[in-house]
């Protein structure tokens, strides 16, 4: 039963004061109370829709794709249809595109930029530069960090020096594992 | 502005400097002739104009920001 009927130090009026009291309560609250969802996306219609972009060209525009690996810079994550929205900075590092009926990736490695995904299932990635694997040098990825490794350590601690050779370690290491280099 | 957390910033870089220096390092990793292709987009010039008045004085070529006062 209800919590004033239970108690034995409430008279009878005091029972039904309470009773009518919670009742009209929880009415007037119910409109406040009563459950509401945001308004339900609409399906996407198959597989989500791919922008990715360069200052210098469009790589992809409304391409119909079944699933996209991104490198965020807070960890790497997979977009597919009806992702929830996101908007994520980019790491250097591979972005993978799946398409449709394929089971390879696509892969370009990418500098850094933006990657938004929208409610209607559209992600609109845009990079300052991206290059397929395949045109990365690995000998000069490995000299190019080494020497970013010496100006890191030569340069002083919290200068523009040794953050611009900090870059150029990050990026360098990032490439190099894209060529299966462990640096 | 909050305190910043990421090592490009303490360091007084904005986020187009940091993007940009990432971009330059991944083009010189390249293999020719991907990476002549890629230096041509590496070409940077920079105008400066002082405005007055709703009017724009001349224009002048800066080889740095730091020239135009940036």
């Amino acid at each position: 039963g209800r919590r004033c009927n239970r108690n034995p130090s409430f008279s009878t009026d005091q029972k039904s004061f309470t009773m009518m009291r919670n009742t009209i309560l929880r009415r007037a609250a119910a409109p406040l109370l009563r459950r509401t969802f945001s308004s339900a996306p609409e399906a996407a219609a198959s597989g989500m829709t791919l922008n990715f972009s360069l200052p210098s060209e469009t790589i992809y525009a409304g391409a119909k794709v079944s699933q996209v690996i991104v490198p965020g810079a807070a960890g790497e994550y997979g977009v597919t249809a009806d992702h929830v929205p996101v908007v994520a900075q980019l790491q250097a590092g591979v972005l993978q595109i799946m398409h449709e009926g394929s089971n390879e990736a696509e892969k370009y490695f990418v500098a850094g930029g933006f990657s938004i995904t929208h409610p209607n299932s559209v992600t609109d990635i845009s990079c300052p530069e991206a290059v397929k694997i395949d045109d990365i040098d690995s000998a000069a990825v490995s000299s190019a960090f080494e020497a970013a490794k010496s100006a890191f350590a030569a340069a002083e601690a919290g200068s523009a020096d040794q953050a611009l050779a900090q870059i150029d370690m990050e990026v360098n290491k990032a490439m190099g594992s894209a060529v299966g280099l462990s640096l | 502005m909050s305190t910043p957390t990421t090592f490009w910033r303490l360091a007084g870089m904005s986020y187009t400097q940091y993007v940009t220096r990432a971009a330059t390092a991944l083009r010189n990793g390249l293999k020719e002739p991907a990476k002549t292709q890629a230096m041509r987009n590496e070409a940077l010039s920079y105008n400066s104009a002082t405005w007055a008045g709703g009017k724009a004085g001349s224009k002048k070529p800066v080889q740095v920001l730091s020239e135009a006062g940036l």
